[in-house]
């Protein structure tokens, strides 16, 4: 009962939202140059912002995991924070740290560099908003590779950055590419920070969630078009990166005799 | 030559030991779990620092708080096999064998074929694609031991490398571990719990207890003369030590933690050690006629039949000093013995080993 219940919760609006729109009208609506804009800037904001918040993320997550410093919780309690922080709160923390009278803002406008309200801002905010995510699990993916697995790879004369890439890495990987899959969705999805620090101009800073909200206003089927595009991208992603863990794990094979 | 002297505090108690290890006579180091033996391979490895301590290798230092100098793990020439054998799981048997050497910066044909090498040497080659998660016990001990041994390394630490294994691959392994021990160029410590693995395979045996190596030894003389409760209960004998408070007629009179005994002079004042076989023990319902100088009297807190057959008993007794007598099942039955009965135990002054 309680089941069928939850179930209706989270099935109807989905179905809702694909069953609006005629397949043929959807497909038509798809090639208009506005849509396409806000998908082509979701993907590259959102893509790059996941590679930023792995790049950045994995050093920090690796230290989190094998290291203790004093004030560590404090750390992590901060890098936590955007994880509970209401988006739009964000936004206006971004805008008081980059916008052009900021703290970091005022100095690279001196540079002449500028943030707000340009495809950067977007990526920053996305970044700021997704990368909790992956370091969260790329930590716990790392605290749970076996510590003599690390003791064994230490007496086989390995350095600390070859043991990282080659036994830490590796067995940390399903939980990397499941942290990728959170920040990725994230990014995706991310609305109230955009909108706060990066504004909503069409082809710059208007994403699919920030064109959703702007269409429904006028265009009920162009909203209802973009939403479908959100959701059947969501769930690619969410299905391949599902499927990739329980995968067999490969990894180089030995150049021993055969 | 390892000279190693390593001193640690622990949760329970202060790890101090002073080890010494000859190449071609590899040093069984056994104790009970929670001893320290652990502690001290992964000190001598490399993966847990000393308190103080000086270890020297082949007359290389390692390690020496006092100096300063500390190789890390990765700079010792170590091989290291874990109780559990730690094998990486993502990689296969080959690949974990190469581990070290691909570390090492050996590439190409020279690693191809030492690789191929140790497989061979341990029975691997038919494994060398399989991974870790596929193998038997006895398999992946071999990977262990390959993988530890391929980088040649100066000092080989092995971990309780039977522990793992069920109780019929323990016996097949047994003697492959003993051979391997006996032809290995480099200095070997094995680590074991079990009193009888560190009789099968150490020619020199050191027993740690409580962080304290309280014997070092040959076997035979360690079986001879045990020093420690832990190796005396395993061989079954009684032993006590004591000091010297009275001589009388070639006997010395011992004042042990509980209770005091009558033995053969061994001449000078130091404290000794006295092992009393369980048989020498005799036991009486009434107070025996002279003739033996030790009798005790107490209850009969335990009868415990001798394996394989219980011909012999095992009579545990709360005397002063606690003793152990083994009688046979006959001598059970004429004598009535029981838990809780009361009967005086004897053993002759002459009947006993007294060591120092």
């Amino acid at each position: 009962m309680l089941g069928a219940v939850l179930a209706t919760i989270l099935v109807l609006p989905v179905a809702a939202l694909v069953l609006r729109v005629p397949p043929a009208r959807l497909a038509a609506r798809l090639a208009e140059p506005e849509i396409l804009d806000a998908l082509r800037l979701s993907l590259v904001t959102s893509v790059s912002a996941a590679a930023l918040a792995v790049v950045l993320g994995l050093p920090v997550a690796y230290l989190l995991a094998t290291r203790s410093f004093p004030g560590k919780r404090l750390v992590e309690a901060a890098i936590d924070l955007p994880m509970v922080l209401p988006p739009t709160v964000a936004g206006l923390a971004l805008l008081l740290a980059f916008g052009r009278t900021g703290l970091a803002g005022r100095a690279l406008e001196g540079l002449g560099i500028t943030l707000p309200f340009t495809t950067v801002a977007v990526v920053l905010a996305q970044v700021f908003m997704a990368a909790p995510f992956f370091i969260g699990a790329a930590r716990a993916g790392f605290a749970a590779v076996d510590r003599r697995l690390l003791d064994a790879a230490a007496t086989l004369r390995a350095s600390e950055i070859r043991i990282f890439f080659h036994v830490m890495l590796p067995l940390a990987r399903p939980a990397l590419l499941a942290g990728l899959a959170m920040a990725l969705a994230r990014a995706l999805g991310e609305f109230g920070a955009t909108i706060t620090f990066a504004g909503n101009l069409p082809g710059v800073t208007q994403t699919m969630p920030l064109a959703v909200y702007l269409a429904l206003q006028t265009d009920l089927e162009a909203a209802v078009t973009l939403a479908v595009l959100l959701l059947v991208i969501s769930f690619g992603l969410l299905l391949t990166l599902r499927a990739a863990p329980a995968g067999r794990l490969r990894t180089r094979d030995a150049d021993a005799p055969r | 030559m390892l000279r190693a002297e390593l001193v640690r505090r622990l949760a329970a108690f202060t790890l101090e030991a002073s080890i010494e290890v000859e190449p071609g006579a590899p040093l069984v180091l056994v104790g009970e779990n929670g001893a320290g033996k652990t502690t001290v391979l992964r000190i001598l490895a490399g993966l847990l620092p000393p308190d103080r301590g000086r270890i020297e290798v082949n007359g290389r230092v390692w390690c020496d708080t006092e100096r300063g100098p500390v190789l890390p793990a990765a700079r010792r020439e170590v091989g290291y096999v874990a109780q559990d054998y730690a094998l990486f799981p993502h990689l296969s048997v080959a690949e974990n064998v190469a581990f070290g050497l691909r570390a090492s910066g050996e590439r190409g044909r020279g690693l191809r074929s030492k690789v191929g090498r140790a497989l061979e040497r341990f029975g691997l080659l038919e494994l060398a694609h399989r991974r870790p998660p596929e193998l038997s016990g006895g398999q992946a001990q071999r990977v262990a031991l390959a993988r530890a041994l391929v980088t040649e390394p100066a000092l080989l630490l092995l971990d309780e490398p039977l522990a793992a294994l069920d109780l019929q691959t323990r016996r097949e392994v047994r003697g492959a571990v003993r051979r391997l021990l006996a032809e290995l160029p480099c200095l070997t410590i094995y680590v074991t719990h079990s009193p009888m693995e560190a009789m099968l395979f150490g020619e020199r045996i050191a027993v740690l207890e409580a962080g304290r190596i309280v014997q070092c030894g040959a076997r035979d003389e360690l079986l001879r003369h045990p020093r420690s409760p832990y190796v005396a209960e395993f061989l079954g004998v009684n032993l006590y030590s004591g000091r010297i408070r009275d001589r009388r007629g070639g006997l010395v009179e011992l004042v042990t933690e509980a209770g005091s005994l009558w033995v053969v002079d061994p001449g000078g004042d130091d404290d000794v050690f006295v092992a009393v076989s369980p048989r020498e023990v005799t036991l009486f319902r009434e107070p025996p006629a002279a003739s033996a100088r030790n009798v005790f009297r107490g209850r009969i807190v335990e009868l415990a039949p001798e394996p394989p057959r219980g011909e012999r008993v095992r009579v545990l007794l709360a005397t002063r000093p606690p003793l152990v007598a083994e009688v046979t099942a006959d001598a059970v039955e004429a004598l009535g013995l029981r838990e809780g009965v009361e009967v005086h135990a004897a053993f002759k002054a002459s009947g006993v080993a007294v060591y120092r």
